[in-house]
């Protein structure tokens, strides 16, 4: 008994502390949970899902802004990339709690807009801050209006590139005098390319990701599929158009890629990188944010736009683009916004921070500036982003999502020699055309 | 040969069988505590690299050893300094303490009108409480998050816990309890004038203690660990609770495993103490349970 | 003596003549207080979501509009039915079942049958085998992951150090679900673990001593005394542990996403998926229904067996 007792004197010793403690500590965010607080004044939620290089890119941004502006108190939040990301943001804005100001794909943007989360972004307020279409990526911007009407500012695009190990280009003969790569702008240059990195590397020609990613397959497709001209949605996503000479087309392009040997079968994503990173592979195709790693890496490489096959003269490469936006707040609070804008605006202004993660930039005074333009490799594919090709509009469509799973899928099985074109395209229409039957949610 | 001669061999065979049988007993019951202890060391293993990891600078779980070339609670400090980890224990605690409170008062009260009481509709009502137990809350998510929504009690800490509370065991686990006791208590307190309300608290539940216990317990630790439903409703880092915060906000700063694991080691204290003050009381409870099938 | 007596009796005789009516008012009225706590929690928040969600199953309703949303009849059901996502969610929830069960069961049997031999160091077992369970799913996850890290974690340099190669463990379609498998049994065995420990103890000493006198070796006297007599632990044991990775959401959430490619996707994170992150709360609520359904079955053979054990016994 009495050691009973004493044990829950102790329970009550720590009951105690532990409820004065978090009370003492956190009282606010307890009253808050029970429901019976709100925020603290001149408190600014920020959301993003950036993590990696990015995640300490825009660490720094955010301190330069907390520097500049003390009477504010920023409280930024990472949450996990994908589906994760978008449904916890989804769920705070039902639930009445969404922060000021979170980040968000383009592509995943129009959604969110059309289930009526987000706020729409007034042109008078933003000019208030220096924020106006004419100093935004043109592109991106247009991209993202529905139905005329802003909800988002773009802070870059990031498009799908192609990285080149300079050592074993310059051996292959690839480089021209300058140092640049010859245009790849024909099926046959393009093999021509890798049939000579190929022996120059001793091992492979390029190496791109295929297995257990679907979102790579997809964005090599897109790019070369926008190129003719190729649509894959229409309707809002009701309808699937793809056009299947245009794309079958592009899957025996690609089917080429791994079946004489050009290209490994069999890569997942770090297993591409490492391939590229230690020199097996002359070519490497990602998206742009992989800078870092091969800098880190310090191996000789450079950027440029992924090769123009068959665009011409329109050019169009897979792309999508990080946009901030303000989710829809339960109450009018002008500090709010106006905290909210100024923190998009400190973004836009530390651009350079931004780019040097690979992005292009969307604020056009950066862009243009020789400050950008002395910036490479990241400055070498900049035109990317006029040419940006996003994922198709529907509500299962955008990035990260179950489109890009499905039509990815399906191309990686060619890329793998596991389909053949025709079969593996009959399959994604299947698919898609599933998708695009149920009905929306929003 | 006298009787003895025959009697005594036979003893002395017996003691020699037996004395073999004991020796082949302590080999065997050596070889099992040699093998438990075995699996016992690799059961513990996970925590104990987990804990080895925390107490490393980043720069070292790189290299998969055991041994620490300097041990340092910086990880610790980084996570409590940085993460909102003791804004989700209060979280936790709040909630915690209200759905067991709750659970206990409503489960024990219903069970003892159950029990004790005679009243219309006492068999429907008895019935429909089984029917809880048949509807695992994972089945309905969707709808009381609808429900949380009309109510306007998403991000709050009621959302999480008013669903926990109406637990149909719950008041299984009373009534079974409160049918045991014998009934002279009552009346003797009922011929003194006592109201059911006195009798119900100062009578009866005083000595429920091991049923309350064994709820109490089970309604804190489910409540503690419960990620799916507090993962819907709770979507304001500065509210969530210890398991769906560590799921849901990543570090900005890539990979950190030393950080990583000291949030783990944080986030299990609080219910690793619980376990170590309660742990028999805990034990009993399953087992008690268990039994009675 | 007698008048008092008389005095009394007649008084309570008056008490207990009135018909029952009358006392049911009489205890109908607290009954209802103690009652009303638990009831109104339980029909807002539990029958009247069931309910709610079994409508809601008919109409194509979404999270983001507010209202039941157009009418679907058995339309979420059938397209539910014919969809591979169902099927395969529902398959891999099962087969994450038949990976943990046994193994959870016999492994728990086993370090139980050991620690009841040894009568020093209990709490050590207790500690060992039954702390991981008290711990939450996010801490076990963070563990995990870490510890099947390509590369640098735990079992990859292990294995590595006796020559083999280990897969990505959570990465590889073959080896996700397993892996889960693996994290679950080491967080949950303990639980089955202290039930067995109970059981065990249950059982009188003197069947042993008796049988070990007629010359049973210790594996007859397991095999012919401790499984059966164990037999409605086991039962208990094993539904519970079907029942509940039936319900398994946590690991594949936060280890696996329900990846590589949905590889690991079980039933619960496929109802998250499609009505929190599609939004499509109409058809999840179908989907919910269904896998009630399966509970239900698991449930009502259960009932059967415990049933017929007991009849038996």
């Amino acid at each position: 008994m009495t050691s009973n007792l004493s044990r829950r004197a102790v329970l009550k010793g720590i009951a105690g502390l532990g409820v004065g403690a978090s009370l003492a500590g956190c009282s606010a965010p307890v009253l808050s949970g029970l429901g019976t607080g709100g925020d603290a004044a001149g408190s600014l939620a920020y959301w993003n899902l950036f993590g990696g290089g990015d995640g300490v890119r825009m660490t720094q941004m955010l301190d330069t802004f907390r520097a500049a502006n003390p009477n504010i108190d920023l409280k930024a939040v990472t949450l996990a990339w994908g589906n994760p990301y978008y449904t916890k943001l989804s769920l705070a804005t039902l639930g009445q709690k969404p922060p000021a100001v979170a980040v968000s794909h383009l592509t995943r943007m129009k959604n969110l807009v059309a289930a009526d989360l987000l706020e729409e972004l007034n042109l008078e307020d933003l000019a208030r801050f220096g924020i106006t279409p004419d100093k935004l990526d043109r592109t991106a911007w247009e991209n993202g209006l529905v139905e005329g009407k802003a909800y988002a500012v773009p802070l870059d695009t990031h498009p799908f590139v192609m990285f080149y190990n300079t050592d074993i280009c310059k051996k292959a003969g690839l480089l021209d005098s300058s140092g640049q790569l010859t245009p790849l702008d024909s099926e046959d240059k393009f093999f021509d390319a890798m049939g000579r990195a190929k022996e120059a590397s001793g091992q492979y020609g390029g190496v791109v990701a295929v297995n257990s990613d679907t979102s790579t397959p997809w964005r090599v497709f897109q790019s070369l599929y926008s190129q003719l001209g190729g649509q894959m949605l229409a309707d809002q996503g009701r309808k699937v158009v793809i056009d299947e000479a245009k794309a079958t087309q592009v899957l025996t392009f690609l089917q080429k890629w791994t079946a004489d040997g050009l290209f490994p079968a069999a890569a997942d994503y770090q297993g591409a990188i490492a391939s590229f990173a230690e020199g097996q592979a002359g070519f490497y195709f990602q998206g742009e944010w992989e800078i870092s790693t091969f800098q880190t890496a310090e191996m000789p490489f450079s950027m440029t736009l992924f090769p123009n096959v068959y665009g011409g003269g329109r050019y169009s490469v897979q792309a999508d683009s990080h946009t901030l936006v303000i989710p829809k707040q339960p109450d009018r609070d002008r500090q709010r916004l106006d905290g909210s804008l100024m923190l998009i605006k400190s973004f836009l202004d530390q651009s350079k921070t931004w780019a040097e993660g690979g992005h292009v930039p969307a604020w056009v005074p950066f862009r243009d500036s020789a400050e950008y333009k002395a910036l490479t490799p990241q400055s070498n594919y900049a035109a990317a982003a006029a040419g940006a090709a996003y994922d198709p509009e529907g509500w299962y469509s955008g990035s990260g999502s179950n489109f890009e799973i499905v039509a990815g899928s399906n191309i990686a099985t060619v890329l793998s020699g596991q389909q053949q074109p025709d079969a593996a395209l009959a399959q994604m229409r299947t698919q898609l055309t599933a998708l695009a039957d149920t009905a929306s949610p929003i | 040969m006298t009787a003895s001669d025959i009697l005594e061999p036979t003893a002395a065979r017996r003691t020699v069988d037996a004395a073999q049988v004991d020796s082949r007993h302590k080999l065997f019951n050596r070889i099992c505590a040699g093998v438990l202890i075995a699996f016992a060391l690799i059961w513990l293993v996970p925590v104990l690299w987990a804990l080895d990891t925390a107490l490393k600078p980043n720069e070292e779980t790189t290299k998969t050893t055991w041994l620490i070339e300097n041990p340092t609670f910086d990880a610790f400090g980084r996570v409590l300094r940085d993460t909102d980890i003791l804004r989700w224990f209060g979280s936790s605690l709040t909630i915690a303490l209200i759905t067991t409170i709750g659970t206990v008062i409503a489960a024990s009260m219903a069970a003892y009108a159950l029990s004790r009481m005679r009243f219309r509709y006492r068999e429907a009502l008895f019935w429909l409480v089984l029917a809880g137990i048949m509807i695992p809350g994972q089945v309905l998510i969707v709808p009381q998050f609808r429900e949380m929504d009309t109510f306007n009690l998403l991000n709050t800490f009621w959302a999480v816990s008013l669903p926990q509370i109406p637990t149909a065991v719950a008041v299984f686990i009373f009534k079974q309890f409160f049918d045991g006791l014998p009934k002279e208590l009552e009346e003797v307190a009922r011929m003194d004038g006592a109201g059911y309300w006195r009798i119900y608290a100062r009578i009866i539940m005083p000595l429920a203690r091991p049923a309350v216990a064994a709820v109490a317990i089970f309604a804190f630790v489910s409540s503690w660990n419960d990620l799916l439903w507090p993962l819907l409703v709770l979507s304001n880092p500065d509210i969530m609770t210890i398991p769906v915060g560590l799921a849901t906000v990543q570090g900005a700063f890539g990979i950190r495993y030393a950080d990583t694991m000291a949030s783990a080691i944080l986030g299990a204290v609080p219910l690793v103490a619980v376990f170590l003050l309660f742990q028999r009381n805990i034990v009993e409870g399953i087992a008690g349970t268990g039994l009675k099938g | 003596m007698s008048t008092a007596e008389t005095a009394v009796r007649p008084s309570t005789e008056t008490r207990e003549r009135p018909p029952k009516a009358g006392r049911a008012e009489r205890h109908g009225r607290p009954a209802a207080a103690f009652l009303t706590p638990f009831l109104v929690l339980y029909l807002l928040f539990i029958i009247g979501p069931a309910l709610y969600g079994l409508v809601m199953s008919f109409f194509n309703t979404s999270l983001v509009q507010s209202g039941l949303g157009s009418f679907a009849g058995f339309g979420n059901y059938a397209e539910a039915l014919q969809n591979s996502d169902f099927w395969s969610s529902l398959w891999h929830t099962i087969w994450f079942t038949i990976l943990t069960t046994p193994p959870l069961i016999v492994l728990a049997f086993v370090f139980a049958l050991l620690a009841d031999r040894a009568s020093r160091g209990r709490w050590f077992w207790r500690l060992a085998f039954f702390m991981p369970f008290i711990l939450p799913s996010a801490v076990v996850a963070l563990i995990w992951i870490f510890i099947y890290t390509p590369e640098l974690g735990l079992l990859t340099t292990g294995l590595a150090k006796i020559g083999i190669e280990a897969p990505v463990w959570l990465g590889d379609p073959n080896w996700a679900m397993p892996s889960l498998a693996i994290t679950t049994i080491w967080w949950t065995l303990g639980f089955n673990f202290v039930l067995y420990l109970a059981g065990l103890q249950e059982i009188p000493r003197e069947l042993y001593e008796a049988s070990s006198i007629d010359g049973a070796s210790q594996w007859q006297q397991i095999r012919r005394i401790t499984v059966p007599l164990l037999g409605r632990t086991t039962t208990l044991v094993t539904v519970l542990q079907i029942i509940a990775s039936l319900k398994v959401f946590d690991q594949m959430y936060l280890m696996t996403q329900g990846g590589p490619n949905f590889a690991t996707r079980s039933i619960l994170e496929y109802v998250y998926d499609e009505g929190f992150t599609n939004f499509r709360t109409g058809y999840a609520a179908a989907v919910s229904m269904l896998f009630f359904l399966v509970v239900l079955a698991v449930s009502a053979i259960w009932f059967g067996i415990v049933r017929r054990q007991e009849k038996g016994a």
